[in-house]
């Protein structure tokens, strides 16, 4: 087996017909409008019990209990299969629109929950403390284009808080929950209207500096535009797929709302929580990968629907995988690499190799890709430099050593 | 090099003035109305000190109403009381260090799914909250909440759970890069068979592994006591919550040696929270121009701050509703890390929220407000004098120029308006100012 590294991710975008043959470092179309949304599932998903590696031996000995998930699996045919609950995207990854990149993480993985997002959203594993200068992969990209269009580059979509991922020194990033939070209201009226000028002038200061009250400055300027514009341009949707009845589902179409709505926004963040399954993990983890495969396959259907399947990708990751022996109350305890999954925008297959159950570093799996290679193609194609969002150039090709 | 954490002294340069105490009452507090603040400037600075902490003896507990909001075993209800309490600040720093706490040990009701344990676990932050850390965290090891939060009702000798261990080191005592994996292992040894039942911390010998354990370099029978008594005794115990409250207090990214020195004063007060944080409100660092002004408010410090300093009435259980659309749940923090804060709070949807909770406010359209904003400017018929008052109400009397004239363009225009309808839409525009979103 060789080293997996960048390549296996350039391969999986490789189906694309209009990807053919050219290299990907010069093959930037002017105009692009490519979106990408990361769905990042928060608590540290079992990827083990996610993409299953049903015919190794060492998988049924380390998870006596939790092997169940077995049964109904859906297979890729590379060895590993599906957990039950991801039945759609099988037939998506199977028919050519969906991809698996097996066994992402990085070198010294750190088992804490926050100290393991905090690197997944700074793209730094040598991050020491998260600071007011401390900025995300996705944010440095968005200044990239906020630096040469208008509108609203990034987005975080479903909570209040803009996750450090979506953080950059320029661009003031805002979170959508719903689209009625939008709108301005005075004390002296109950209707929604436009910020009167006075008002306008508060708010409309130039903001230098990067403190806590130029932060306040560039926020409030932000939020009185939006009051106007996004509000009417969100109404311009209409909903071409039947959406499940969930907080995810609801999340993933608000940003299908945004992307349909053409406001520009190109880097999308939606968190879904709950995978932190250290007890009796079998019906919770079904329970949310069920949740997963109805709201992300909706919510397909839909931008395709509207014309946008191809410009809009999703890919989803947690912090870390969890560990491969079970623990006591059938449940697993924090681990380190995992599989990632891309759906729409030409990605396709099952890539890299599957996860080796009998070389493991202190019970975890060993990571195969560095996860900054496969932001590097990601960023490759949204058709941005990878090599000024991921600092220095440093392009991990090589950066994890060959495991077997 | 001179001490941080020496006692302010005022000057003639650097007077204690209403600034210094709108400082002191937004950071050890929920702000105060502007009438306490003047009061407060000619008192001094050691009788503001006294009003945000006087001596504990002296506070009623507020038990019936605890008793209450228990006895209907509604989360929302819990959630109420603990704004009602934080509207009250009988004893300001304690409600202001309740919260404190609440972030640190943040634990959530979605999963404990327990209103009565949620509840005892913020009335044990109110009673053992300014106390010594030995006592609260030993405390936080037995309490019923946690201890389901973080699964240690099923750490057991036979199937030990590292959960609780992990992150009592992690994020309650001693921070990341201070413990080893194997100390966690060994302290979940420690703590299994610390279980709940029928409500109340119940400890189940047979479950428990009283063998031989490595903790930190040292070996016995540990058990969870020993295990506290280790952790507070670590020297990187001193630095971690010294940090954490110099955060939360003081400001955002705190310098290492004020982190060290006020370390050292903890552990000289024989790690005695409350002491330690009234000498660090005292201190030349806690009134640095630095510390001005460098946080951003929390949804808490802006819904009831803005309430208690335009003297609204306004139900609580509505109010806790607002902290919630803006990010702040509490009894619900997002995760065992607790809210983020800082800019984290502040989005422009959730700009727009705080703006929109304020015109509501002063449209009564949230409650009463009493009194009317209009009485604030009675007699103030010049647009100058209109927007000194709002920015006086607001935002200490502290503005730049830009601000200054923003506030003044707004008075002008509301010059042909009624009294209260200029009122209002000054203190809103005071509200939308930059300023107003930090403390």
């Amino acid at each position: 087996m060789t080293t997996c590294d960048r390549r296996s991710f350039l391969q999986l975008c490789s189906a694309l017909p209009w990807l053919g043959g050219r290299s990907l470092g010069s093959w930037i179309p002017a105009g692009d409008d490519r979106v990408l949304l990361v769905l990042e599932l928060l608590g540290g998903n079992d990827g083990l019990n996610t993409v299953i590696p049903v015919d190794d031996k060492g998988y049924a000995a380390a998870r006596p209990k939790l092997q169940a998930v077995r049964q109904g699996a859906h297979a890729l045919g590379d060895g590993t299969a599906l957990h039950p609950a991801l039945r759609a995207l099988h037939r998506r990854i199977v028919g050519g629109e969906g991809a698996v990149l097996h066994g992402v993480g990085y070198d010294r993985p750190d088992r804490s929950h926050f100290r393991s997002r905090d690197i997944w959203h700074s793209a730094d594993p040598a991050l020491v403390r998260v600071e007011a200068k401390t900025t995300g992969w996705l944010g440095r990209a968005a200044d990239l284009l906020a630096a040469a269009s208008a509108g609203v580059p990034a987005a975080a979509v479903g909570g209040l808080e803009v996750p450090l991922m979506l953080r950059g020194r320029r661009a003031t990033v805002p979170s959508l929950r719903r689209v009625e939070d939008f709108q301005w209201l005075s004390p002296t009226s109950a209707q929604p209207q436009p910020a009167g000028a006075p008002v306008r002038r508060i708010v409309d200061e130039p903001v230098a500096g990067t403190d806590a009250r130029a932060h306040a400055a560039a926020t409030a300027r932000t939020a009185v535009q939006l009051a106007d514009d996004l509000t009417a341009a969100l109404q311009r949707y209409r909903p071409r797929a039947e959406y499940p009845d969930s907080a995810l589902a609801r999340d993933l179409q608000l940003a299908a709302r945004l992307v349909v709505a053409g406001f520009g926004t190109r880097l999308l963040h939606v968190g879904f929580g709950g995978f932190d399954t250290h007890a009796r993990q079998l019906p919770t983890h079904a329970g949310l990968l069920g949740q997963l495969d109805a709201a992300l396959d909706a919510m397909l259907q839909d931008v395709t629907a509207h014309g946008h399947g191809d410009r809009v990708l999703v890919f989803v990751h947690s912090e870390f995988g969890r560990r491969v022996a079970e623990n006591a109350s059938q449940g697993t305890d924090h681990g380190a690499a995992a599989p990632v999954f891309a759906f729409g925008g030409g990605a396709a297959g099952a890539r890299g190799p599957a996860p080796d159950l009998h070389r493991l570093d202190d019970g975890d799996l060993i990571a195969t890709t560095d996860f900054r290679a496969v932001y590097a193609d990601l960023l490759s194609w949204l058709g941005l430099d990878a090599a000024a969002v991921l600092d220095g150039g440093v392009l991990p090709a090589g950066l994890v050593s060959a495991p077997r | 090099m001179s001490d941080p954490l020496a006692p302010f002294e005022p000057s003639a340069r650097d007077p204690f003035d209403l600034a210094k105490v709108g400082h002191l009452l937004r950071r050890a507090g929920f702000a105060a109305s502007l009438q306490t603040r003047r009061e407060l400037v000619r008192a001094g600075l050691s009788a503001a000190i006294d009003h945000v902490a006087p001596p504990l003896g002296r506070v009623a507990p507020a038990d019936a109403l605890l008793q209450e909001a228990i006895a209907f075993g509604d989360i929302e209800r819990v959630r109420a009381f603990r704004v009602w309490l934080a509207l009250q600040s009988v004893h300001p720093l304690r409600e202001r260090t309740s919260c404190f706490w609440h972030g640190h040990f943040a634990t959530s009701n979605q999963k404990v799914l327990d209103p009565r344990a949620m509840a005892l676990q913020m009335a044990t932050f109110d009673r053992l909250g300014l106390g010594t850390f030995d006592e609260l965290l030993l405390a936080m090891c037995r309490d019923p909440a946690l201890l389901r939060w973080l699964d240690n009702d099923v750490n057991t000798a036979r199937q030990p759970n590292e959960n609780f261990a992990r992150e009592l080191f992690e994020l309650f005592s001693l921070g990341r890069g201070n413990y080893s994996e194997q100390d966690v292992r060994q302290a979940a040894r420690a703590f299994t068979g610390w279980h709940v039942r029928d409500g109340v911390f119940h400890f189940q010998p047979h479950l428990h592994d009283d063998g031989d354990k490595q903790l930190f370099g040292a070996d016995g029978a540990f058990d969870g006591g020993d295990v506290v008594a280790a952790v507070v005794r670590r020297p990187e115990s001193a630095q971690f919550l010294a940090r954490r409250w110099l955060r939360f207090f003081v400001h955002p990214e705190p310098d290492d040696a004020d982190v060290t020195a006020l370390a050292a004063c903890y552990e000289q007060s024989g790690r005695d929270i409350g002491t330690t944080l009234v000498r660090l409100l005292r201190s030349r660092l806690f009134f640095s121009a630095a510390a001005y002004r460098c946080k951003v408010k929390s949804p808490a410090d802006f819904v009831v701050g803005t309430v208690r300093l335009l003297g609204a009435s306004a139900a609580p259980a509505s109010l806790a509703a607002t902290m919630a659309s803006l990010g702040e749940t509490w009894l619900e923090p997002p995760s065992v890390e607790g809210w983020h804060g800082e800019r984290a709070w502040l989005s422009p949807a959730a700009w727009l929220l705080r703006s929109n909770f304020v015109a509501d406010l002063l449209a009564g359209r949230h409650g009463r407000l009493r009194p009317h904003p209009a009485v604030w400017f009675r007699g103030l018929d010049r647009p100058a004098d209109r927007a000194r008052a709002a920015a006086l109400l607001l935002l200490d009397g502290e503005l730049d120029e830009p601000g200054r004239a923003g506030l003044l363009a707004v008075a002008q225009a509301q010059a042909g308006a009624d009294a209260a309808t200029a009122a209002a839409a000054i203190l809103h525009a005071a509200a939308c100012l930059p300023e107003y979103q930090l403390c």
